[in-house]
């Protein structure tokens, strides 16, 4: 081997390494763009969901479902770690990789809301089909100058799962209905080691969610605008007294020995070990929660999705909202065959199909179905009297409030904040 | 050399540094000249350009981002020293920057101290030195998130610690550790002390195994107790190790994240917050992508400033005094 021929084998090696390197990177890049085309339009496309464990999701089932229904049609699904979504969709948006079909969130409270995302451009707005979903006085957390970029899913109840079947057997006669009642039924079950409620109080979604559903009662109840109000700057939480009145709510639960031990540092383990096994009989989780649940309790445990007590004077309410969208990805290169697959996920054998996966109640037909026999027994009147409102941290106009209430609950359990406190933190995240 | 040598002590020690000094090459000559020959320095340049485009480029691009207000989504618009103004005038952002400054040097001198202790005690004499020398280094190859996590379970309400309080009567001492406000710091410590110990012993090994037995011997024939004999003798040998050891667990230190993660998630009401945790909160979870780049740009310039001092206060050898 000449020197001649030495030197040029190693400049070859140092184009090549390289170009072979940047081919690799561009390749791994390129991936996620899935979608082939077959006469200008594609009927394959991607479709990225968050799950929370390796079960099979709704959604992938789903997904199998349309494409056994249309042959010619083939999804790609990308199942997302939960606790990663938010930040993993933003990511591949502003990347330009991202799914063609995603699953979203309404309103801005939270990292996957459609809302900042349609804003910055990366969502297509669909159409009617997605429109006449919306559930009446909620089209700002899903509409944009009177365009919608999420298809609501789900109508998602937030208040109490609790196991009727645990209650009985610790001598409980039903879920109280007033806060006296409740009361007597936290002291008696602690008593006994037991607990009336289980709080991941550690678990930030969990401590927000209790904190939320109570607020139904003590604040929404009497001012279904309060969120609007605050937006507008005519109200703070801080001066809120129904807000007050629900971050004191949880001190006093705390105080009368209505969570379980330890509740403070306690993760979402603590509510499945305590329903499934009888040593609490309830807890906030979303509805859907229960169908997971019960899956791992004795089946005489008998769930069932119970309203919280009141004060006094005032009157029964519940979160119920759309907590899940479809969006459709503004860069995607299969937009036709994505409407198709949103306007069948819109079909009432499609809502059906979800409500049997998921436990969820199917936004487009809840209203018409028959309950009875159901977890939702129990709040039937609540619907049909529209006592209910949509998940606040929804509406809210950043992530930082829902977190400053997390937060903030911790903080009472531990002792760290005082409600006041906790209200002014929020109103400092809401900003100006 | 004027003056004569008085102990033995000093006899070793000069032999030692005459040998040193024998052992020199003379003049900077390379000594394999064959082998430096072979290779060329841009034979690096395709790694060079790599290291710079994937970590110096794109960690500078992020340090632009400091600047701006980019919800990391979307447009965004230079804001001057805004984020850094908001980082100091929270109270929140000051406690996770004193919660970074505390975890970083208690790890630090705790794993230094048990470290060298063990290093002492395993050095040689002891039987089973190369099975303890395993059992003490093993948690330094874990995961430090699974670690944390059986962390977790121990320091958990119905966990091993409050069974076993209870079971000697000492139930109200139990509690929820890594969601106390006093003490779930304290487990953050523990968990980072219990994996960190292992490597600095390692280090202090290999510097122990270059102190000569001779110069021990030496002082403790001249009348030198235990402890001044670690004082005059095995320390000054081995401060390159201790630089080299307290550097990387002080850098390790201020940016500990899986841990915390594991443990407390920055509770009980942000109280375990650190910046490390903040930047990656403020960044991904709440969107707040240029605050965030801005409370990492200041936690690099910690720990680059931090690495630099230490350096310069370790940096000498015991020759040079």
């Amino acid at each position: 081997m000449t020197q001649h021929r030495t030197i040029a084998l190693r400049r070859g090696a140092m184009i090549a390494i390289p170009v072979v390197g940047a081919l690799v990177l561009a390749g791994c890049s390129g991936s996620g763009d899935a979608s082939s085309t077959s006469g200008g339009e594609s009927t394959e496309f991607s479709f990225t969901f968050a799950t929370s464990n390796n079960l099979e999701s709704p959604y992938e089932t789903l997904a199998n479902d349309y494409m056994e229904a249309n042959p010619g049609v083939k999804i790609t699904t990308n199942p997302t770690p939960n606790d990663k979504y938010g930040e993993t969709i933003r990511t591949q948006l502003q990347a330009g990789n991202a799914s063609d079909v995603i699953q979203t969130t309404p309103g801005s409270g939270d990292a996957r809301g459609i809302i900042p995302l349609a804003e910055a451009g990366f969502l297509e707005p669909l159409g009617d089909t997605a429109k006449d979903l919306i559930p009446a006085g909620s089209e700002s957390i899903f509409e944009i100058d009177d365009k919608v970029y999420g298809q609501p899913l789900d109508f998602t109840i937030g208040s109490v799962v609790a196991s009727l079947g645990t209650a009985e057997m610790n001598g409980i006669d039903g879920w109280p209905t007033t806060m006296d009642e409740l009361n007597d039924a936290c002291s008696a079950l602690a008593g006994d080691g037991k607990s009336l409620l289980a709080l991941a109080g550690a678990a930030g979604p969990n401590a927000g969610l209790t904190a939320q559903a109570i607020s139904a009662t003590r604040v929404y109840a009497e001012d279904p605008d309060w969120n609007q109000k605050r937006a507008d700057g005519d109200v703070t939480f801080a001066d809120s007294d129904g807000w007050k009145a629900t971050l004191q709510t949880i001190i006093d639960l705390k105080d009368q020995g209505c969570f379980q031990q330890g509740s403070e540092g306690a993760g979402f383990d603590a509510i499945t070990n305590g329903l499934a096994q009888g040593t609490s009989v309830g807890s906030f989780i979303p509805s859907g929660a229960a169908i997971e649940i019960s899956k791992a309790a004795p089946p005489e445990a008998k769930f069932a999705v119970e309203p919280f007590p009141a004060d006094d004077d005032g009157k029964a309410f519940i979160l119920a909202s759309s907590n899940y969208t479809l969006s459709i990805n503004a860069a995607s290169k299969a937009k036709d065959a994505a409407s198709d697959f949103l306007e069948w996920m819109a079909s009432s054998d499609a809502q059906q199909r979800y409500y049997e996966l998921s436990g969820e109640l199917p936004v487009s037909a809840y209203q018409d179905m028959d309950l009875t026999g159901t977890i939702y027994e129990p709040i039937v009147d609540l619907l049909a009297s529209e006592s209910y409102t949509p998940l606040p941290n929804n509406i809210w106009p950043n992530p930082s409030v829902y977190d400053a209430l997390q937060v903030g609950v911790q903080g009472l359990l531990t002792g760290q904040k005082t409600v006041d406190q906790v209200l002014q933190d929020m109103d400092a995240a809401w900003g100006e | 050399m004027s003056r004569t040598l008085e102990t033995k002590t000093e006899a070793v020690l000069a032999r030692e540094l005459g040998a040193d000094r024998g052992r020199r090459p003379i003049g900077g000559r390379p000594r394999r000249a064959g082998l430096l020959k072979f290779g060329y320095w841009w034979w690096a340049l395709p790694g060079i350009l790599f290291v710079i485009a994937i970590h110096y480029v794109s960690t500078g691009v992020g340090g632009f981002f400091a600047f701006t207000d980019w919800t990391g989504i979307g447009a965004f618009e230079w804001i001057g020293f805004d984020n850094f103004v908001a980082i100091f005038q929270d109270p929140s952002k000051v406690g996770a920057l004193v919660n970074t400054l505390f975890l970083a040097f208690a790890s630090v001198i705790l794993s230094t101290v048990v470290g060298m202790g063990l290093a002492l005690g395993l050095n040689r004499g002891l039987k089973s030195r190369y099975v303890l020398r395993v059992l003490f280094f093993m948690p330094v190859v874990l995961s430090p998130l699974a670690v944390s996590y059986i962390w977790k379970f121990i320091f958990d309400f119905n966990g091993p610690i409050n069974v076993v309080l209870r079971a000697l009567g000492l139930g109200e001492f139990a509690k929820a550790w890594v969601a106390d406000p006093v003490w779930a710091i304290w487990t953050i410590l523990i968990v980072i002390v219990w994996q960190n110990t292992g490597f600095a012993m390692v280090i202090y090994l290999a510097g122990l195994a270059a102190v000569p037995v001779e110069m021990e011997e030496a002082a403790a024939i001249d009348g030198a107790g235990v402890w001044q004999r670690f004082w005059h003798i095995v320390l000054p040998s081995i401060r390159p190790a201790v630089a080299i050891a307290t550097t990387l667990g002080l850098v390790n230190g201020l940016r500990v994240f899986d841990q915390i993660m594991a443990l407390t998630g920055g509770g009980p009401a942000s109280a375990t917050e650190t910046l490390a945790t903040q930047v990656y909160k403020e960044s991904f979870a709440l969107g707040n992508f240029g605050y965030g780049a801005a409370l990492a740009l200041l936690l690099t310039v910690i720990i680059l400033v931090f690495a630099v001092v230490q350096q310069r206060v370790t940096q000498g050898r015991p020759e040079e005094n």
